[in-house]
């Protein structure tokens, strides 16, 4: 047990890798494959909030994998890795359990475990790694896995297996050009500073401009990464794949892509732009402030005009993304405080916002909003859940939701970004709009027969999938009403990022063993 | 001027590549996939070509960087701890080893990802009868 602690950063990696093969291995035997999937995604769960302990009272830590000296990939747990890495954990926990009810037999026991498994390991990977080639590794492994997760099928056929097709190919054509273009971005840096290590590209970048010889093409290679993590994170002129996806994809899948998945693409642009672009970011903060602005803008306003009850969250997320990125671009200290309180506040509220419409949509036998109605009275359950996600992502007092906003705002306030404030304060308001039509669509006015529609079988609501539900909701309003340990380590997260030098002597003055 | 060949070679690969991702046809598409993935590789192995440098031996080349901040592990090469690439002071030309890791590597994973898209746009022929992206629109992005 004391190797066990010393080693939690390649053991929250290895784990879901080995547990993937394992599934494989044991598809005869569903049952040990819910006992073991269920219990080692818990135990994840537990040793990542370990590990973020680990780094809040120790300090930035740096696991060597293998014993290579500085040739080695190492990984690199600091507040901001091993806080995701906590998020990743929990709210995967919370699919898992809620798809053993919905997943279809035949798909969960044949390759469902094991998907899920590598994507877990693929966003733990990204988060943790410190070397920029392993980050293009990791999300190729995400992408894979996720690219086959939308296309499994779910219990009673809730989406033609030709939509899944088709937005699957968008999305892995789309995320291959992007891991090209990030490919090219790699090799150029390695060309220009001759290493791989994030750290130290940091060190010969800084000391490149010092000396004023930074290379042109370093502002080309930073333009690059900021293609890649906004195609990875769906901003405005690269969402077009994501209202596809998200909502094709089964209702657990969708609520770990919008939950998690998209949030590599902040981490990254915060991780990159932080520490390796630090002397060059300056040129690309109005561009990351116009981009985040016109993903609110076109995010909002195409939520308003959806029917379908998954679409309509898919462009919710296009939208809130947005506000994180805004918080990004300010680049403060209270602007990354508060663009992470709100990422892990949407992480959140939007999971439990895809969990419940798989919920409203078996009930209903229906993905139409205009065909629902009355289920304030028949789904009662459903309603009050949906109430509260939707409080939390329009940002109504006593949520999560609220306080991310708040803060959001009053940071841009206290920086001087008036214009963008007004414009992501007026899109707030639609924010308001689209979800609380929904929610008038859906659980209020005549109430509507549930078999009328009979797109496809129902199979009600289990514990297993109102437990996961519940926890989400019960998450929201502990943020809402009690968000000073939120605050508190988005903010120290925050300093840490601002302030790279402890990230660069953890990783740079190691002996090695 | 081998490089000015292989430079123009890539942009070349390049072209094609991005001109066949833009047919109507999902097979040209994943062709130019392939095409530009190939592309990625040559130009990643043509960052490592070097004449006599080699990147992550810092006191023989690299870029200069390393020597500008002194900031290197602190590590024992000089006592033969680690495998030693090359000695210090070594001169040859030589050309980066950790590219052709690298280029391993991208190729590994190109290769799962177009095995992945063609059973993909397999799947689609069978359920649209049709490999023409315009006929594929039941979704609106």
């Amino acid at each position: 047990m004391i190797a066990l602690e010393n080693h939690l950063p390649i053991i929250l990696i290895a784990t879901p890798i080995l547990m993937a093969s394992l599934m494989v291995l044991l598809r005869k035997q569903p049952g040990i494959q819910k006992v073991l999937s269920v219990s080692v995604s818990f135990i994840l769960a537990i040793l990542s909030v370990l590990l973020l302990l680990q780094v809040w009272s120790g300090g930035i830590q740096a696991y060597e994998v293998g014993e290579w000296g500085k040739y080695g990939i190492i990984l690199v747990a600091d507040l901001l890795s091993s806080g995701m890495v906590v998020l990743t954990s929990f709210v995967s926990f919370l699919a898992l359990i809620y798809s053993l009810d919905y997943i279809e037999e035949r798909s969960l026991s044949a390759s469902y475990y094991p998907l899920f498994s590598l994507l877990v390991a693929g966003l733990n990977g990204s988060f943790l790694t410190g070397d920029i080639f392993n980050l293009f590794v990791f999300f190729e492994i995400l992408l894979l896995s996720s690219c086959a997760l939308v296309v499994a099928n779910e219990k009673g056929g809730v989406t033609k297996s030709s939509d899944k097709m088709e937005a699957t190919f968008k999305y892995l054509v789309l995320n291959m050009v992007s891991s090209i273009v990030m490919l090219i971005a790699v090799a150029s840096l390695y060309a220009t500073t001759g290493t791989l290590n994030m750290a130290d590209i940091s060190v010969k970048l800084s000391a490149m401009s010092a000396a004023g010889t930074l290379p042109w093409h370093v502002f080309a290679i930073a333009l690059m990464f900021v293609v890649v993590f906004g195609n990875k994170a769906a901003i405005f002129p690269l969402h077009y794949w994501l209202p596809d996806v998200h909502p094709t994809a089964p209702s657990p899948i969708s609520a770990m892509l919008s939950g998690v998945l998209i949030k590599v693409g902040a981490y990254g642009m915060l991780r990159v732009f932080f520490l390796i672009f630090i002397d060059t970011l300056y040129i690309f903060k109005p561009v990351i402030i116009y981009l985040a602005l016109a993903t609110i803008v076109v995010g909002a306003i195409s939520a308003v005009a959806q029917t379908d009850v998954k679409r309509l969250l898919a462009y919710s997320s296009v939208s809130q993304i947005g506000y994180v990125f805004l918080g990004i671009g300010f680049g403060s200290v209270y602007g990354l405080t508060a663009a992470l309180v709100y990422l892990v506040n949407h992480a959140i509220a939007k999971s439990m916002l895809f969990l419940t419409s798989g919920g409203i949509i078996h009930h209903a036998g229906t993905r139409d909003m205009r065909k629902m109605g009355g289920m304030v009275d028949s789904a009662p359950f459903m309603s009050l859940v949906f109430l509260a996600g939707a409080m939390s992502i329009a940002g109504l007092p006593p949520t999560g939701g609220f306080i991310a906003k708040f803060q959001l705002f009053d940071a841009g306030i206290g920086e001087g970004y008036y214009f963008a404030i007004a414009i992501a304060l007026i899109f707030a308001i639609f924010t308001l709009f689209y979800m609380f039509r929904a929610m008038l669509l859906m659980f209020w006015g005549e109430k509507r027969d549930v078999a009328e529609h009979g797109e496809y079988s129902s199979h009600g609501t289990s514990p297993m999938i109102a437990l996961p539900i519940v926890v989400l909701a019960l998450m929201i309003f502990a943020f809402g009403i009690y968000a000073e340990p939120l605050i508190a380590l988005a903010e120290a997260t925050a300093n840490q990022i601002l302030d790279p030098q402890p990230y660069i002597d953890a990783v740079m003055t190691r002996v090695v063993r | 001027m081998n490089s000015t060949l292989l430079s123009l070679t890539i942009a070349i690969l390049f072209g094609i590549g991005t001109f066949l991702i833009l047919r109507r046809d999902i097979v040209r598409v994943i062709i130019g996939l392939g095409i530009m993935s190939h592309a990625v590789n040559l130009l990643i192995v043509s960052t490592g070509v070097f004449e006599g440098k080699v990147p992550i031996i810092t006191d023989d080349g690299g870029h200069g960087a390393a020597e500008a901040t002194g900031t290197v592990f602190t590590d024992t090469l000089s006592q033969g701890v680690l495998a030693p690439v090359l000695e210090a002071g070594h001169h040859v030309d030589f050309v980066d080893p950790l590219v052709q890791a690298l280029v391993l590597t991208a190729i590994v994973i190109s290769l799962a990802t177009t095995a992945f898209i063609l059973i993909l746009a397999y799947r689609i022929y069978e359920e649209y009868g049709t490999t023409d992206i315009r006929e594929l629109r039941r979704l609106w992005g």
